[in-house]
Parts: C-alpha cells; structure tokens; sequence
C-alpha cells in the first residue's frame, strides 16, 4: 500500500517552516516570523513562544502574534502549572478544545478570550528549552497534521535558540575570561615576570581562578592570585568584581592587608557567602622587601638568591566573603636580588587524600629545578606538581628580582606619569652603591628635576622618549639626563626652581644644549661610600 | 587621584590641618594642589600643610606651597608649614626659602599651637 500524498498546501506549508533562509535571520526575527508563518499556515488568532530562562524553573513569553502584550508584559510561566508549564513538564502536545478558563493561569489568554489552544514543547537533545503554542478565539479542532506542523516549527525554533544561546555563551565567557587575566604583565625595570592559567579540561565554563600583576603608584609591584568558589558566570563574574576592587583599593594607597580587609567588605557586599581566597604579595623593590597577606590562600613559595625554595610560612586568615570585619594580617619577608615569588591555584599542587605538604614539596622541587619563569608557569599549569593534568583550574604567577646592573641604562616616555616609576629603581640604585638615605634623597630630587624639564619642555606632544643613565666610578654618581628637543628657557616666577634645586642638591651640573637635543650631567660624590 | 600622595584633612582645630601622605610630584601636583585649595575656603584664617608624612616632595610641589601662600596671604590668611627638622623635606624647603617665606614648625600640633601671625 502506497502512502498519499500530503495535499500541495501541507508541502508547501512544510517547506515554510523549514525554510533554509531563516537560518540568516537574527534569533528575535526568526521567532517572530515563524509565528507569522505557523499562524497563517494554521489560521490561528494567536501565537506564542515560551522559553526556558536559564537557572530557573520557569517559562517567559519570548514572542508572539496576537497576544503581543504577553510579551510587553514578560509573563512567567512556572514549568508544571496551567497550559504552558505543563507542556515543559510532561514534554508533549496538549491540545485544549475548549479552555477551562480556571486551567489557564496567563491572564492574558484569559483577556483575549482563547477557546482552543494546541502546544508543542521545544525540544533540544531531550531538554525542554521552551514551548511554542498556537490559540484560536472559537472553538475549534486542532488535528494531528496540525500538531506535526506545530512541532516541526518548534524543532526549527529550538535549534536555532540553542545555537544562538551557545554562541552568546561563548562570547560571553571569552569576554569575561579575558577581562580576569591581564592582557599583558607590567614591565617594570629590575623585575621578570611570568604567569599561567589554564582552565579544567572537561569545564565547559568559565574557571574559578584568576591572577593579576600591576604596579603601585609609589612603585612597588603587586601579585594577586585569587580562586572564587565554583565555575560558571556567576563566579565569573565575582571574580571580574574582586580583580577590579583589589586595584581600585591598591591604587589607592591603603596597606597590603589593609587592600584584603576592605576586599573582604566588598565581598560581603556583592555576595556572602560565595568563598574566595586570595593571595596578595608586594614587591618592594627599593627595600628589598615582600609583603603578604593571606585570605584563605596557598602560601606563596620564595627562592632566596643561592638557596633552597621554601614554603612561606604566612599566617593564613579566613578567605574573602566568610565574615564580615575579618582583620587580615600582614607579613614581611627579606627580597633580596635573585630572589624569585611563586603563587599558585590549589589546582596546582592539591592532590585528593593527599597532605597539602607533599603538593607544597613538590612545587619547590619544580620551582628549584626550572629556572626559566615562564617555563615555569607552564609547566605548573600543567599539572607537574599536582593530580593529572586538566582535573582542576591552575593559575600560577611568578616574579624574580634581578640584580640592577653596575651601570643604569634606562629609557622613559616623556611622561609626567613616568616619573613616579623612575624613583623606586634609583633609589634602588644608589642604595647598591651604598648612598646614605640623605643622599639618595638628594640625587633622586635632582635626576627628577632634569627629568620633568626634559617631559616638560622638551617635546611636542607625542610619545617621545628621553634618557636616564647612572654610573658610579669610586664613590662618584654620575646621572645623565637625555633628550631630543630643546628646552626653553624657564617662564613665570616659579619656572627656574627646578634648576636652583639641582645646582643646591649636585656638586656640578652641565647643560649642553645641541642641535639633536639637551644632555643635563648630574655629579655628587657620596660621602660614606666605599670606593 | 592614582594615590601617589593623599591628603588628610583634619578640622578639630582652630585652622584645618591638611596632611600630605605619601609622593608629591609634576603628575599629581594639580590633584594635591586642588584638594588643599578645597579646605581653605574664605572663612578659614589660615591653613597648616603638614609634611612630616610626605615621603617625597620636589620643585613641583614647593611651587605649588608657594602659590599657595601668595592666594591665601592676598586674602589676609596665613599658610603654616609643619615638616620634620632634618629630614629630607625640611631641607627642600630650605634650599627653595619657603621656610623662610611662611612660618614652618616641627609638627602640625605646633603649627596648630602657633600665635597667628
């Protein structure tokens, strides 16, 4: 027995709804055309898209055609309750002759007066992400040939929901994840930095980890390593939220646990009760100096110049978004030259049923054997002193101290914002070649003052570069101060101070002003230093 | 304000007192100098700058505490100085005479305690 043929208007009708063009439309305007045609195709008084919100448990009008105000109005349909919910519920069509008005909980459909309905669910891999319904204001019978209409719209509608639900996903997530890693590490002169992190291999999400390096105002470079509870977008985006207010409250001035406390605060605030631990060190570079502070987090791991790599003992305080008024406690450790920072994701070393110890061990042999930084990093994040690799997030940061050169080399942009970033490295500097502290006050007050009138004066604006060399030959500083432009000769009654202060402050300074620009050399002998 | 330098205020006393903490240089000089030109306003008879917590202060600065005490002396008010005897600072302010051109102490209770001039 031969099957009939579908009537000419069923094909064509079939064809309508499975057009290919659709598929270029944007998702608001293929719904709404597909309502169009299902309701032409079908002769129905209404049509209506309801679709799955995410994390929840209800159905939200998307679209619809006749019943416009169903959308305007953003009714909500608690899946299992009256017509729509339980569509979504027991994931088939129901078909309503005749509308027990009391069984339908849309007051609109109520308003508009809807004899017989006909509801199909849209299906995804077995899920329900919505469901599509068409309503005639008499009564009327909706056959199966309607239902199968009904349902080959929905598959058409589901499909093109779910691919434009992923692809806003995953732009959303690559969005997010870039904006919780810097786009690129600082560069600050005396300083190498490396970093790594690398997502679980079977999350489809976002990772809970998130590390970040910037430098302080007063010039100190500041690591953070932190890891908020959970995957996804909401723990994405309380990561987003606790990167920015740790800079906002760095770049503010306040202490390094003075930064986690009011961290802590915020974290209270936007969401108790979500977990996060963060690792906070300051390099101190001009004092030798690391500052820590721990909210909940791995210590960090530091190898002295010449030594063996050691866990920090750092007095662990509770992580972030646990209590409110938690004091965080600061702890200070020698940095001197060569020295290198380690901070790391439990991802990196937390192996289950294992002693955090022997992670911590483990780390320190890898940090001891390989010397390269940003090798380093990446072969953390590959699991090397933890579980396999890929089981959990890993994000590592690094830092090492280099020892300053005999002779500063040093270029700026010709900048006033550079100025602030010069001092930490040449006080740093003359420190090496023992200058007392009233000494480095000076010398830095002079090189600083050379420095702002070649910013000032000696460029047009622009992104121009200008030159600071320092050599020490027998207790004997030397600073020379470069520039392409040429200076003006000082305005205004307060304009020459700059040039009193370093004549008061330097044995001897020259001002050769040439053609190809202006060269400042800046002499003091240092009193106590050993030749 | 990139927190190079803030400036705390404290009005308990007869004058306020506006201590400079941290880095004063070129690149936030117009920032510190509009915040302590806030605090004296026409009712105000004079203004303590507090130095002993700046850790660095240039010609930037010193030119912008001499500016300073030239609007407030044309309004009949006093600019007094507190900085540290020996320390770094007090030697900037000497080299440029600033201390000489308004009254400096040793501390801010001093200048506080000061007579006005």
């Amino acid at each position: 027995m031969t099957q009939p043929a579908p009537p000419p208007d069923a094909l064509t009708a079939l064809l309508r709804v499975t057009d290919a063009a659709l598929a270029y439309l944007p998702l608001e305007e293929l719904l709404v055309e597909l309502l169009n045609r299902i309701a032409e195709i079908l002769r129905s008084d209404t049509a209506a898209f309801l679709l799955l919100e995410e994390g929840t448990d209800e159905l939200v009008a998307r679209a619809a055609k006749g019943i416009e105000e169903e959308v305007e109005a953003g009714v909500r349909i608690p899946v299992g309750r009256g017509f729509a919910g339980r569509i979504a519920a027991e994931r088939r069509a129901i078909f309503i002759e005749d509308v027990d008005h009391s069984y339908v909980l849309n007051p609109i459909l109520r308003e508009k007066g809807i004899r017989s309905l006909l509801g199909v669910p849209l299906l995804v891999e077995g899920r329900v992400t919505g469901v599509l319904h068409v309503g005639s204001l008499t009564t009327r019978i909706f056959n199966e040939a309607d239902r199968d209409l009904l349902q080959l719209a929905a598959d058409r509608a589901g499909l093109a929901i779910e691919h434009a639900r992923l692809f806003h996903q995953v732009r959303v997530v690559e969005a997010l994840q870039q904006s919780l890693v810097p786009q690129e590490l600082p560069r600050v002169q005396g300083v190498e930095l490396a970093a790594s992190y690398r997502p679980a291999s079977e999350s489809t999400g976002i990772g809970g980890d998130w590390y970040d390096a910037f430098t302080l105002p007063r010039g100190e470079v500041a690591l953070v390593i932190g890891d908020v509870m959970g995957h996804g977008l909401a723990a994405a985006a309380l990561m987003a939220q606790m990167r920015t207010g740790l800079r906002a409250y760095a770049v503010d001035g306040h202490s390094p646990a003075g930064v986690i406390e009011r961290l802590n605060r915020l974290a209270m605030l936007v969401e108790p009760n979500r977990m996060t631990t963060v690792g906070y060190a300051v390099l101190d570079l001009e004092h030798e100096r690391l500052r820590t502070v721990s909210a909940g987090h791995l210590p960090p791991i530091l190898m002295p110049p010449d030594a063996e790599p050691r866990v920090l003992s750092v007095e662990g305080d509770p992580p972030l978004g646990v209590a409110s008024g938690t004091r965080y406690r600061e702890q200070e450790f020698p940095l001197p030259a060569g020295s290198t920072v380690v901070l790391v994701t439990d991802g990196a070393v937390e192996v289950r049923g294992e002693v955090l110890d022997l992670g911590l061990e483990r780390l320190c042999r890898l940090v001891a054997r390989e010397r390269d930084l940003e090798a380093l990093c990446r072969t953390i994040c590959h699991g090397e002193a933890g579980p396999e690799p890929g089981r959990d997030d890993i994000a590592a940061l690094a830092a090492r101290v280099r020892p300053l050169p005999d002779r500063l080399t040093t270029r700026w942009a010709a900048s006033r914002e550079t100025l602030s970033g010069m001092r930490p490295l040449l006080r740093r500097w003359l420190g090496k070649w023992g200058a007392a502290p009233d000494e480095i006050y000076d010398i830095t007050v002079a090189v600083q003052e050379a420095s702002a009138n070649a910013v000032e004066h000696a460029y047009a604006p622009g992104d121009a570069l200008f030159e600071v060399d320092a050599s020490h030959d027998d207790g004997l500083i030397t600073v020379v101060v470069r520039d392409r432009g040429h200076w003006r000769p000082p305005r205004g009654v307060h304009r020459g101070r700059g040039f009193v202060m370093m004549r008061a402050l330097m044995e001897s300074v020259d001002i050769d002003q040439g053609d190809d620009g202006t060269t400042v050399v800046l002499r003091r002998r240092l009193q106590g230093a050993q030749g | 304000m990139r927190a190079l330098a803030r400036v705390l205020i404290d009005r308990s006393g007869a004058v306020p007192v506006a201590a400079l903490d941290g880095e004063v240089d070129a690149s936030n000089v117009a920032e510190v100098g509009a915040e302590l030109r806030a605090v004296v306003d026409n009712r105000a008879n004079g203004l303590v700058v507090d130095l002993t917590p700046t850790s660095y202060l240039d010609s930037a600065g010193i030119n912008l505490l001499f500016a300073l005490g030239d609007e407030m002396r044309t309004r009949q008010q006093t600019l007094r100085l507190a900085v540290a005897p020996g320390s770094p600072i007090g030697r900037m302010l000497s080299i440029a005479s600033l201390d000489r051109a308004h009254p400096t102490y040793s501390s801010a209770a001093e200048a506080l305690a000061a007579e006005p001039s």
